[in-house]
């Protein structure tokens, strides 16, 4: 599923980028300005996600503020509820997150393209509750009825913080709008868990897996670069 | 348009990014940093294994729902274990209705394990010694006598339901059990022994004694 969603959002990439070539610039002058500011986005994978899948609400708000060249403070705030839902178990999270970090772009711009490929790193955290709403006793020996407790007890004041490598792409796809992609991993630092049972999912984090504290994550966002000031850039020497 | 991929035969893993951002880049222009990016292929294919972790199927050796184990003594040296001969257990309802239980078959043992209810505080069970079937004669079911001495006993606890795992779900264990002997006037379980405060929380020794 995870492949197929990959692929998809590339191809849809590269047809965005296909219609931001229009304003091609034959520029050779050896400064360009370059745009300093505010970019505010918010991640549309959740959005549609909310729409499609009737065990999950999410919203986030994403923003970058330019520090230098290649240096960007970046933060996302959130919230999300998700169902996990299988034969035994049927518990919802909610709750809410913040992230923050830096992200460096790796990638040289040519003349006057402000587009990113960068690497970036977060610190998470997420205040949350879940509750169980059923849950069927496993037995490897059915023979006596199975027994579903209908429970409905919701642990709240659950808590979580973790850090993120984050890898992505920032395409500008009309002036000022940026389209990008981008994949992240992550790894809990503490949590807090409830009594007998354990957190599922955390907002932000994501779905938990059994193997340890690591997760994954990814995000399809939109954005507007609210531009305050410019600063020239110095063009590569020509060979 | 496309002529400046040819330039760069040795990098291959970089061709979707310049497509993406460079449609109209003049080759002698391309100038990037290719190693740091690299990585970044590899970054995803982790990425796609990791979603493929398979902990949504509960394994089988995970312990849940711990059975009752009940091992057979001899009332006269109670030290030592006696086989009962031709042994099948039932369960029995609260209405008096037998309930096949899976795995259990007509042997001759000194131990029995057996699922309790997870949904009720005690569990009847028919311990049923010398089992085997008259058929008078005939092929059909319908005039069969039932031979052998069935003895009912009850086996009463608290119930407590443990988390195990996101594909396993809760299992019940079962605190402070004990045993009871429905009289008739034949029983061959003599007695019984249930060391003070057994729990039933795993399946690694017996729990319960039944001398006979």
């Amino acid at each position: 599923m995870l492949k197929y969603s990959i692929s998809t959002i590339f191809v849809l990439l590269i047809g965005f980028s296909a219609v931001a070539q229009n304003d091609s610039i034959a520029n050779d002058s050896i400064r360009y300005a370059q745009k300093y500011g505010l970019r505010l986005g918010g991640d549309l994978s959740k959005i549609a996600k909310t729409v499609i899948d009737d065990d999950y609400t999410g919203f986030e708000i994403n923003a970058d503020y330019r520090l230098s060249k290649n240096l960007f403070v970046a933060g996302e705030i959130g919230t999300e509820e998700k169902t996990t839902s299988n034969t035994y178990l049927n518990a919802t999270a909610k709750g809410s997150y913040f992230k923050g970090g830096i992200d460096y772009n790796m990638y040289k711009n040519w003349l006057n393209m402000e587009n990113m490929i960068y690497a970036g790193f977060r610190v998470g955290a997420s205040t949350f509750s879940q509750t169980i709403n059923s849950y069927t006793i496993y037995t490897i020996d059915q023979s006596w009825p199975q027994n579903t407790v209908t429970d409905g007890t919701k642990h709240s004041g659950l808590n979580a913080i973790w850090t993120e490598l984050i890898f992505g792409l920032k395409a500008e796809l009309i002036n000022n709008v940026y389209i990008g992609f981008n994949v992240q991993l992550k790894g809990r630092i503490t949590e807090k868990e409830p009594n007998n049972f354990e957190n599922l999912f955390i907002p932000g984090f994501g779905r938990t897996y059994d193997s340890g504290r690591f997760g994954i994550g990814f995000g399809y966002n939109i954005s507007y670069l609210v531009p305050i000031y410019k600063k020239t850039k110095k063009a590569p020497a020509e060979e | 348009m496309l002529y400046f991929w040819k330039n760069d035969k040795s990098i291959t893993d970089i061709k979707l990014i310049n497509l993406l951002f460079s449609f109209y880049a003049e080759p002698h222009k391309l100038k990037m940093n290719y190693l740091k990016l690299k990585s970044f292929p590899l970054f995803i294919v982790t990425l796609v294994l990791l979603g493929c972790e398979k902990d949504d199927i509960c394994a089988e050796s995970t312990p849940t729902t711990p059975r009752l184990i009940i091992r057979f003594y001899d009332n006269i040296n109670q030290e030592s274990t006696k086989t009962v001969t031709d042994v099948v257990a039932y369960g029995l309802n609260e209405d008096n209705t037998v309930v096949i239980l899976n795995n259990q078959f007509v042997a001759t043992t000194d131990s029995l394990i057996l699922p309790l209810q997870t949904d009720k505080n005690s569990t009847r069970i028919v311990l049923h010694k010398d089992y085997s079937i008259d058929d008078n004669g005939t092929p059909d079911t319908n005039d069969d006598i039932v031979l052998g001495n069935p003895d009912v006993i009850t086996i009463s606890y608290e119930r407590e339901d443990v988390y195990v795992s996101r594909a396993c779900g809760y299992k019940t264990v079962f605190n402070n059990i004990s045993f009871s002997l429905e009289n008739d006037s034949d029983n061959w379980i003599l007695g019984s022994e249930i060391a003070p405060n057994t729990n039933v929380t795993n399946e690694t020794s017996a729990h319960v004694k039944i001398f006979h």
